[in-house]
This record gives C-alpha cells, structure tokens and sequence, in this order.
C-alpha cells in the first residue's frame, strides 16, 4: 500500500474505536472500552509509522502524496474532494499526535478507571484524536475546516465531560464558541483564497496564489490574517486565549492531550502548512510574530500569579505556543515544530504528573494548599522535575534545544525579529521562573497531610463534591470518582510518565546543532520551496544562543528557588508592596472582564431589545397589527351591510332587481 | 427511467386520507401512514432513477383551463427533487409521532395531515404557476384546522393571526400572478401560466418591479423572515408537535422555493432591482433571529427564532445571485428541514421528561439517564448550528462563498450569524441536557417509538454530511440556469454603478444601502463588471437570454 | 282581451306583495305576502304565454307553483319551530345573523 492508503487507515483506526466504543458501551464489559481506544490510537500511531516508511521509501521529490476518496463539495465552480494529503508535515503531525495521544490514553485507562463516564470519556476521546488526524491531513481547505471544527466539537464535549458542573458547561460553551469564530475566520479565508487562485487543495491554491498576488498584496494579507485567527483561536494566542484556562476543568488527562499537546498546536500547524502564503505576505507573518512574542510574555506573566496548578501549566502552554507561533511566523518552521514535538513530551508529562498530585489531594489544585510531595511521591516528582526542567529549558534538556533553535532562528532573521527574540529570552527567564515555582511549591517545603497520608500508604479516596461550590454532588460529576489513583500506584500512569519523561530528556536528540538535523532534513521537502530554507544561522551563533538560553534558564531557577523555597517571604513582601501589579496579574489582565464587557452583555442586552422592544413594537405592533387592522377595516365595511334584518335584505334584493330592470330598458331604448 | 406518474405521488395522500375518514378511528392512521411511506418509496425511486443532466423529469402536462391558458403541468427536476424527497421523508415520522398520539376526532385529524402532504407536494412539483399559487393556497387550509383545532393554548387567535397574515401574502401573489401572466404574454399571443413558458418571455421591466414586491412579500411571509415573523411565536406554541414538525420543517421551504422557481427565472430584472433590499432582509434575519433565539426561555421558540436566522441564510443564498449561493440555498432547504424536524421531535421528549414543561429554566441534567438521547440531540444540536462535517455546513459554507463573490459585506455580516448559532444552539443543549437537574426533570432514556421517528432523520442528517455531492450534484444543473439571467443583470447593475459612482441606475430603490454593496479595494470585481456598456441594459427589459452555462467544470 | 291589462293587475299585485314584505313584521304574513309576488309572476307568466300563443309559459307557471308550495312548507315549518322555541314570531327580533 502507499502512504497515501495509509493515510486512510491511519484515519480508520480512532474512528472506528470512537464508533465501537459509542455504540457498544453497553455490552463492553469492565474496563474494556479504555483498553480498544488505546488500542485503536496505538493502531494509528503504528499506521502513521508505516506511512512514514512509505514516504521515507520515495525520493524526496515525490513525498507529496494525496488520495482522494470521493467528491466532497464540488458545484457550481467549487471542487473539494474527500481528500488526504501525505507529504513529511502531516507525518510527522500524525505521529506526534497519535503518539503522545496513545501514551495519554494509556493514562486515561488508569486515571478514569473509577469514573461513571468512563465509556464515554474514551469514545470522545477517540473521536477528538480522529479529528485531529483529520485536521493534519487534511488535503484541502474545506477538509481542513471540516477537522478543525471536530476537534472543537471533540474539545468541547471533552471539557464539559462532567457536564453537571456548572463551571464545567460554560468553560465548554466558551471554548466551542471561541473556536468556532475561529471556524467563520477560516471559512472568510477559505474564500479570499479560492477567489483568487479557484482551487481549495493546498497545492492548487499555493502555486495560484504565485500568479494572483503579488508580494504584500492587501487581499493575501487579510487571507493570512484571517488564517491568523483562526490559528490563534485554536492556539489560544491573544485576545482569543481565555477560553484555555478555563477548559482545565476537563479531566486533567484531556488536559494533557487537548490543551497541551495536540489540539492547540493546530494553530502552529496551519501557519506552518499554509507558509507559502506567509511568505507572500511577510506583513502578516510579522504580525503573527509580534502576537506570538506578546502572548508568550503575557502568559508567563500571569503563570507566576495563578495558584490553580492545572492553570499554571495552560498559561504555561498558552506562553509556549507563543514561542512556536514566533518560529513559524519567523520562518523557521523546522525549529518551530520542533518545539511543537518537544512541547508535546514535556507538557503531557507536566500534565500527568500534576494529575497525579491532584488525585493526592483529593481534587484540591490550589498549590497554596500543596506542599512536600518528594517523598510521598517520589516517582510523580521525578517525572514532574524532568518536565519542569524541560519546559525551563535546562541545558541538554528537550526544551533547551527546541526553544533555543526557535530563538536562534529569530535572531538571525534581524531587524525587528531580533528584538522579538530578546522578548523570547526573557520569556524563558519567566518561564523557568514559573515552571521551578510549581516544583518548589507543590513538591518541596513541608508535607502537607495528605502527603503524610500518603507516606503511610494510605489511598486517596473521597466522595466527590463541586470544588466551587463545596456542595456534594450526587453522583459521578465532578472528579473521576472516589477512587483516586496516583503513578505510585497505578502501573499504565507510571509507564506513560515514563516513556513521556525519557522522551521529554532526549527528544532534543533529533535536532542538536552541528551534530544531528534530522528533523530538519525530514521536514525539507515540504518546505524545499521557502525562501528561507537557506537562510539559517551558523552552528557557532546557535550554540552561543543555545548558552545564552542555559545561562537565562539556570539563573531563573535559581531565582525561583530563593523567591519560592528558600526566602518564601520574599514573595510575600512583593505582593503586598505591589498589590496593583499583584491583582492585575491574578486578574490575568482582565481580559475575561473585557470579553464580558464588551462582547457578551452587548449582545444579551441586544437580545433582550430584540424580545421586549423590536418584538412587540415593530413586528408585533406595525406588521402584525397592520395587517389585521387592515383586514378588520374591510371586513367592518362587510359587516356593516349585513344587518340581520330580514326586510332590509329584501329591501337590498328589491332595489338590486329593479335597478337590474331599469338597466335593461334603458339599454334596450 | 421508470415511468413513474406525479399525479399518483400527489395524490396518494389524499386518496388515503378520504379512504381514512370512512374507517374506524384506529386504522385511519396507520392508513395515513402508510401512504406518507408509499410517497417516501416514491421519492427514494426518483432519487436513485433521476438524470441529472435531463431537465424536468416524469412531466405531466394536461389542459385544464384552457380558456385561461391553465394547465395541469407536474415535473421533477434538481431543483424540487430533494424538496419532494424531504417532505416525503418529513411526513413519515411526523405523522408515526402523531399516530402514537392521541387525538379527538382522530379520523379527521389524519384527514387533514393527509391533506397537507398533497398540498406540499403539489406546490413543490407544479410546473404552472397558476397551479403552484392553488396548491400554495391549499396548503393553508389543513394547516388552519390541525392549529385552530387541535393547538393548545391560545390556538384560535395564533390560527387567526397565522391565516390573516399568510393570506394577505398569498392574495398579494395571486395579483402577481396573474399580473405576470397577462403582462407576459405577447402581442397576439395567448396566455400562459406555464412556468417554463414564462421563462422565455418578459415582462417590461417597470411591471417587474412591483410583481417581485408582490411575490417576495407572500414568500418572506412564509419562510418567515425578519420582520414578517409576527404569526411565528403564537403559532409554533399553539402548534402540536407533529405538526409543527411539518410547518416548520417544509412549509417554510416553499416560500424560498418559490423565490428559485418562480420569481429569479421569470422576474430576472425584478430580481436583480431589489436584490440589495433582500440581501438586507436576510442579513437582519439571521442576526435577528440569532440575536432572539438564544434570548428566549421556550425551546419552540428556540427554534423558531433559529429558523428564522437559518431561512435568513436561505434567503442569502439565493439573493447572492450567483451559482454557489443558489447551491447552496437548495442543499441547506433540504438541511434546515431534516433537523429542525428532528429538534421538534426531540424537544416534544425532552418536554415528557421535564415534567410537560417547556422552559428551558426547568430543563436541565437530562442526559444523566439517557446516553442515546443525549447523542441523537447532540448530533442534531450540531447539524443545526452548521458545525463542519455536517451537511449544514456545506451548505451555509456555499451560500457564505456566494454572497462574498457577489457582496462580500453581506456576506462578511452574515457570517457572524455563524458563530451566534453556535452560542443558542449549544446554550439549548446545555441548559437541558447538561447542568444540574431541573425540579420537575426525571431523566429517562429515550423510548423505541420516539427512536423510530428520531434515529433516522439524524442518520439521514449524517448521511448527508458525508456526502452531501448527493443533493448537489443532482440539483446542479438546474439550480445554476434559474438565478443565471438575474445573476447577469445584477452584475451588469453593480458593474455599472461602479463604473460611475454616484449615478442612479435603476430608479426608486427601497430601503437597500446601496453603498454598503459596492465592493470595497481588494475585492475581486465580477468579471461582468468590467463592460460599462451592459448598465443600461436592464432599462429597456431586452430579453436576453444567453446559453446557459454549466455551473462547474465537473469531470 | 290586450295583454296589457293582464301585465298591469300583474305589476299592482307584485306591487302589494313587495310592500308587505318590507312593511310588515310577521313572517306569516311575510310569507303571505311572497306567495302574493309570486302569484303576480305566474298571472304574467301564464298572460304572455296565451298573447303568444304557445305553452311554454304555463310549464313556468307550473313550476313556480311547485317552488311556491314547496317554499311555504319550509316557512311555515321555520314559523312553527320558532314558535315551538319560544323565539319571537317577528322578524325584526331576529336579527342573530347580523355581522
């Protein structure tokens, strides 16, 4: 088979486990639904292996390979087909996605195992992975859409799981919709696209593009904007990010797979995908990369103030993108997603281990309330240091040479790219910061009781109740249920912790300068025609980057060390003498208030116009009220006539006779 | 091809529902039924059997008036194929959720649903205008007695005001109608209702204007579009549910039916005159009625003020003047009946398990006991808010692509329409099946019969999002030559109106803002455009009439 | 004999039973007054039909004969159940047609 067929089972694979799952719940015995979703996304993982083996067995020139299966939309001028798109991006896209996603499944099977849901919970979860496949494989632009929304779909059925929770229902409302304005602005940009070249495929629109635009030309740049949009919809980039925070009261493993790994890099994806276009139009690519450089700092900000764990570590993904975005966006698409593949390792893997304190702490996540896991879970903590060290960038870690690459790359570009790559460093300065903070705060200091309890051997068990509320809740809404599992005690979390954790160390391997550029060669041939694929940085100015970013990472960590364990009432005094700062950060910027404040109560007070107002004085009054009064008029006239007395309507039959005869012999005269 | 005869298909529903009011109550509904399958049997035939490229199929042409030129004139093309396949597919589960029903007077209850489907079908397949006005008309009667008779609440004044308003439109378009025709016909000539015959001739173009007005009035009324939606709150809460499936998921499709077959063909000058006065109309009611449906605590309501933004987008569609938007139009007719019937039927569930109530306040936490139903809804819920993958989607996505070909700000508006159905369609499916559970909620799975009616208008709404190349492909041909002149002319309008800014083509246009349609810098200017000359064209009402086109460069 | 005298006898009775129609309140006499109309038709009808000297008119007058008959069972039978019904036997009170 070519890869193109091995697209198609690639595909196959999680949607056919969704579907079983869906329509078998009843008759899957135990826990047997969590094992046919792993096993059906490690199907597709082992497809997108052998996919690669196809591609890797063509000469570079021909690692483009699309298969269509049937007519989608095609009339009327338009023509999209069913189709998929093979070529190195989208492979390697499948297999970070279908990999990190087996590896969270494998969690899941633990972490869930007491949840009432539990069919369900994998039956969505196979069906977001499918949808994310479908997303990167997308061989046109109409398919593209078509899996952007899924995953959204998928993300919001996945964020409201509990869907009892109040919290829970309207973080889901508030993701679906932001995505969805993401969907609409791809949709405009689907447009701009197909008006100018005629084609919606990836290839016919970039070689028409060549000849209907010119460089910076106005219309491609509002394409590009526009796929900005919905890029950063998805990849919760400012102002479209608050909808991320707020999703962390999914499952913490939907956590780790929509919000960290895999669907929020779909942003990433697109603008890596659609870079021909970016080139044409640089403008567009600055401004992505300002916004980029701008979230990434933003983020990092407000990470060093929350004290919810889990959204600690979504700004911290928010803050990341950033970085890709600005890769992306700087051209180096090959740094860019190699920090996306990086990023995946270390933020599951944050991710699951913070899941797993969180299960210690029976559902508390306000890291105020954690403290001095390190013994109690020494495996967690283990696990947990990788990631935070990966995610700081600690020299010879995953991250360290992902970011750094991305930073290097930027810096190179020159001109205003090179401030935006000081941004990235100070960006990793914060990030190390924050990222130590969590560690020092959740895992040092003095135990908490429940790492006491903990150390005794004692499970975590509890009856769940709304955290937000403290009501208990009567059934199984609100925490996978009252058995608790922690990595010490579950072996399917600990095996995908570790393998995420070894990743997470030596994911760096596959693009260390001057030594290995696998990735980078691999990525070529889709990116064999950017203008800027000979325009990278000598290995020197990449090591002194990559030294730049070590020294910036371990003086962060130093930093966080004394600011968070050592002089804690450091901290505290900065808080009190800069309470604004303070309650502008834990504020997140007040972004949610604008949003409310100039979005959402302008269009409820607009509907609530529209139903006391518009409703009964216009349509009601005016054209209801018209048309009857007009009809009542006539039929007034009518009724006046009919009288009910017999003599006046013989009266009427009389005259109508005579003046009838008098007709007549006049004619007749 | 098989001979298949359109008579039979009209009036199989009605030759039951005599044969149902002359038997016991018991076996009148599943007489009913049975014929609602025989033409659903029927439809699926001319489904599979249609040539796409053959024109109007299986016509029957018979003179009935011949002193008026009437004629009886029946035949299936793209453009009613899937209209007739979606009212014979509607009828089926209304009419199996009505049978499990039950009703006083049961017999002349199926008489009248019986009724109604003839009226439907007959509106959807006439060739003659005159007999397309008469089966319009007809529809209103069995309407006006399964509301007045067996609504609930306050039935007779909704019926009372469902049926003065509908009728004021429908008179409105007989004058038209028969204005068309005598207007039409040619000195020496006869005259002649028949809607082809029409086509190929013209109407001087001052008469165009206010014949369209006439049409487009009794059309928007139907549909209904903002602000002719007066009759739609009182009516959907006075309808019973089977009923309302009907009325909201077919009724409404005749008017923007009329608007392809009727008035952009025959009307092109009309058409392309007031187009910007629809496209308005459309784009105030899809935000509108956004804007209201996800203010409203009903879920009729709900989805009735959805419907008013979803026909808003059919109106778009068709006004874009242009071949996706008319495609479009067609395949989202089609969508927009399968799932708001299937919302009805669902919502009349939800409803038995929330205690008969209907507010959304007293909804909540209803998918606890009820996976299935949760699912069926979901799929639906998402269908309707024209989420990618669903056959809404292709269909909005082709109206949004003809509008920003034609008038990109319209069309740039409406699309905000897109991301409002996401919030009421969503916040209807939280507040009832999510949240915590209402006071009066017991959530119960769905039962078999309920199943029945429900499981595969959403299989067929899955179908569809598949392969929604189904509807398309067949409807091509046929929708692309009836907006093709009035598409012309519009251009030539625009085009000349950009040529020389300021200056007043056409006379005495209504409320439309002509500026906001003039395509901005950066916007691809219709290739029509660009032959200053052809703006005075539609002046003088010249029937020209070039070779039709094919829409697509299909292989 | 001319037939104009005939026609003239004709028109006064027509004349007279037109006026006790409008005039007169009670249906008996009302329906008097009608057989009186129709009675005028039919010496007309039967007039002009030997002026001109073949029978087609005294069929019509035959006929009308039939309808009158047939009119008056059904008046008096409405007279009889409106009095039956103690409603008012005047038809200037029964007026709940009215629009």
């Amino acid at each position: 088979m070519n890869p193109g067929a091995w697209g198609w089972v690639v595909l196959g694979f999680p949607l056919a486990g969704s579907l079983l799952i869906a329509f078998g719940w009843r008759v899957l015995p135990g826990r047997l639904a969590g094992w046919l979703a792993t096993g059906a996304v490690l199907g597709a993982f082992g497809a997108a292996i052998t996919m690669l083996a196809g591609l890797l067995g063509l000469g570079a020139e021909e690692r483009e390979v699309t298969s269509t299966a049937f007519a989608y939309l095609s009339t009327a001028g338009l023509d999209a087909g069913l189709s998929i798109l093979v070529d190195p991006l989208s492979v390697f896209m499948c297999l970070v996605v279908s990999g990190v996603s087996s590896l969270i499944h494998l969690y899941s099977v633990a972490y869930m195992t007491s949840d009432r849901g539990y069919d369900r919970y994998f039956s969505y979860l196979n069906f977001f992975v499918f949808s994310m496949l479908l997303l990167v494989l997308a061989g046109n632009l109409v398919l593209l859409i078509v899996g952007w929304a899924f995953v959204g779909a998928a993300s919001y059925l996945l964020i409201s799981f509990w869907y009892r929770r109040h919290t829970a229902t309207e973080a889901g409302i508030k993701a679906f919709v932001i995505n969805v304005i993401g969907d609409v602005a791809l949709v405009i940009a689907a447009f701009l696209l197909f008006n100018a070249t005629g084609a919606l495929d990836w290839a016919g629109v970039f070689t028409g593009a060549q000849d209907a635009f010119v460089r910076d030309d106005g219309t491609l740049i509002a394409a590009c904007l526009l796929l900005l949009v919905g890029a950063f919809a998805k990849s919760a980039q400012l102002p479209l990010h608050t909808w991320l925070p707020d999703a962390m009261e999914g499952p913490t493993p939907v956590s780790a797979l929509i919000h960290a790994a895999t669907m929020v890099t779909a942003g990433v994806y697109l603008i890596a995908r659609a870079h021909p276009l970016f080139e044409q139009a640089p403008t567009a690519a600055l401004v992505g990369a300002v916004i980029g450089t701008v979230t990434m700092l933003f983020a990092a900000t407000v990470a060093l103030a929350q004290t919810d764990l889990k959204r600690i570590i979504a700004y911290s993904t928010i803050s990341q993108i950033g970085y890709m975005v600005l890769g992306v966006c700087s051209f180096a698409y090959a740094a860019g997603l190699f920090h996306l593949m990086t990023h995946a390792f270390f933020k599951a893997l944050l991710f699951m281990a913070a899941g797993s304190v969180i299960a210690a702490m029976s559902d508390v996540k306000s890291i105020d309330r954690m403290g001095g896991f390190r013994h109690s879970m020494p495996f967690t903590h283990a696990t947990f240091v990788i990631g935070a060290l990966a995610l700081a960038g600690f020299p010879l870690m995953s991250g360290f040479f992902s970011k750094d690459d991305v930073l290097a790359f930027t810096f190179d570009r020159g001109g205003i790219y090179a401030v935006l790559a000081v941004g990235g460093y100070i960006g990793a300065a914060l990030t190390a910061l924050y990222a130590f903070r969590m560690v020092f705060r959740v895992f040092w200091g003095d135990p908490v009781p429940e790492a006491l309890a903990l150390s005794r051997g004692e499970h975590p068990h509890v009856e769940p109740a709304n955290p937000d509320t403290g009501e208990p809740e009567d059934n199984d809404v609100g925490f996978p249920g009252p058995e608790h599992h922690v990595a010490e005690q579950a072996w399917p979390m600990a095996l995908a912790m570790g393998v995420l954790a070894a990743l997470a160390v030596v994911g760096g391997a596959v693009g260390i300068p001057g030594v290995t550029a696998t990735l980078e060669h691999f990525l070529e041939p889709t990116f064999a025609d950017s203008r800027f694929v000979e325009e990278i940085p000598s290995d020197t100015a990449r090591w002194i980057g990559l030294g730049i970013g070590g020294v910036v990472a371990i003086v962060g960590i130093g930093l966080a060390y004394r600011l968070y364990l050592s002089r804690y009432e450091l901290t505290v005094e900065l808080r009190e003498r800069l309470p604004r700062v303070t309650t502008f950060l834990e504020r997140k910027w007040y972004f949610d208030e604008l949003f409310e404040l100039a979005v959402v109560r302008p269009l409820a007070r607009l509907g609530e116009l529209g139903r006391t107002v518009i409703e009964s004085e216009l349509v009601q009054g005016v054209f209801v009220e018209g048309t009857s009064g007009i009809v009542r008029a006539g039929s007034s006239l009518a009724r006046g006539v009919q009288s009910g007395y017999l003599r006046a309507y013989a009266l009427f039959l009389l005259a109508g006779a005579g003046a009838l005869g008098l007709y007549f012999l006049i004619a007749s005269v | 091809m098989l001979a298949i005869n359109l008579s039979v298909v009209i009036f199989l529903p009605l030759a039951a529902g005599l044969l149902a009011a002359f038997l016991p109550a018991r076996a009148a509904r599943w007489i009913v039924l049975a014929a609602a399958v025989g033409v659903l049997a029927y439809a699926i035939l001319m489904i599979i059997d249609f040539d796409s490229g053959a024109g109007l199929q299986w016509r029957t042409d018979r003179a009935w008036i011949p002193e008026l030129g009437v004629r009886y004139s029946l035949g299936v093309d793209g453009l009613n194929l899937f209209l007739v396949a979606l009212t014979a597919l509607l009828w089926v589960p209304a009419t199996l959720a009505a049978a499990f029903g039950e009703w006083e007077r049961p017999r002349l209850f199926f008489f009248q649903l019986a009724l109604a489907e003839t009226a439907v079908l007959g509106a959807f397949l006439a060739q003659d205008l005159a007999l397309f006005v008469l089966f319009f008309d007809l529809m209103l009667v069995p309407f006006y007695f399964l509301i007045g008779a067996w609504g609930r609440g306050e039935r007779v004044q909704a019926t009372t005001k469902f049926v003065i308003y509908t009728l004021a439109g429908s008179l409105l378009m007989l004058a038209g109608a028969v204005a068309l025709g005598v207007l039409a016909t040619p000195e020496g000539g006869s005259i002649s209702f028949s809607i082809a015959e029409l086509e190929r001739r013209s109407v001087p173009a001052g008469a165009q204007g206010w014949i369209f007005l006439a049409f487009a009035l009794a059309f928007l009324i139907k549909m209904p579009a903002f602000p002719f939606h007066g009759w739609m709150p009182d009516a959907y809460r006075a309808t019973p549910m089977p009923v309302l499936v009907l009325l909201s998921g077919v009724l409404s499709k005749v008017g923007a039916y009329g608007f392809l077959r009727v008035v952009a063909p025959t009307l092109p000058l009309g058409t392309a005159r007031f187009q910007e006065l629809l496209l308005v109309i459309a784009v105030i009611s899809i935000l509108y009625g956004s804007l209201l449906a996800f203010s409203q605590d009903d879920v009729r309501l709900v989805v009735g003020y959805s419907s008013v933004a979803q026909l808003g987008f059919i109106t778009l569609g068709i006004f874009s003047l242009d071949p996706k938007g008319a495609q479009g139009a067609v395949l989202q007719m089609v969508n927009h009946g399968l799932v708001v019937a299937a919302l009805f039927l669902i919502l009349a569930v939800l409803a038995a398990r929330a205690g008969g109530s209907e507010s959304l306040a007293r909804m909540g936490g209803l998918a606890q006991r009820a996976p299935i139903l949760a699912g069926v809804f979901l799929v639906v819920a998402l269908a309707t808010l024209a989420m990618p993958g669903t056959p809404n989607f292709a269909g909005e996505l082709l109206i949004l692509f003809g509008a920003f070909q034609t008038h990109l700000v319209y069309g740039l508006v409406a699309s905000a329409g897109v991301a409002l159905a996401a919030v009421y369609m969503i916040r209807l499916y939280q507040r009832s099946m999510h949240n915590k559970r209402g006071d009066a909620v017991a959530s119960a799975e769905i039962g078999g019969r309920d199943l029945a009616a429900i499981a595969p208008l959403a299989l067929v709404i899955v179908a569809l999002g598949v392969y929604p190349q189904l509807v398309l492909s067949r409807s091509e041909d046929a929708t692309v030559t009836k907006v093709h002149e009035a598409g012309e002319r519009a251009a030539a309008v625009q085009g000349a109106r950009g040529a020389q800014p300021g200056q007043r083509v056409l006379p005495g246009q209504g409320a439309a803002p002509r500026q906001g349609a003039r395509p901005g810098p950066g916007t691809q200017v219709p290739p029509q455009g660009a032959q200053p000359g052809q703006g005075a064209a539609p002046e003088q009402g010249v029937p020209v009439r070039p070779a039709v086109p094919r829409g697509g460069d299909r292989p | 004999m001319d037939v104009a005298w005939f026609v003239v006898l004709s028109a006064f009775i027509f004349c007279a039973g037109a006026a006790g129609v409008l005039l007169r309140r009670n249906p008996l006499v009302i329906l008097l007054c009608l057989e009186l109309m129709l009675n005028a038709g039919n010496l007309a009808l039967v007039a002009f039909s030997r002026a001109h000297g073949n029978g087609d008119g005294q069929v019509f007058a035959l006929v009308v004969l039939v309808v009158a008959a047939c009119e008056v069972v059904i008046g008096l039978g409405l007279i009889v159940a409106m009095y039956r019904r103690r409603i008012p036997v005047d038809v200037d009170r029964v007026t709940e047609l009215h629009g």
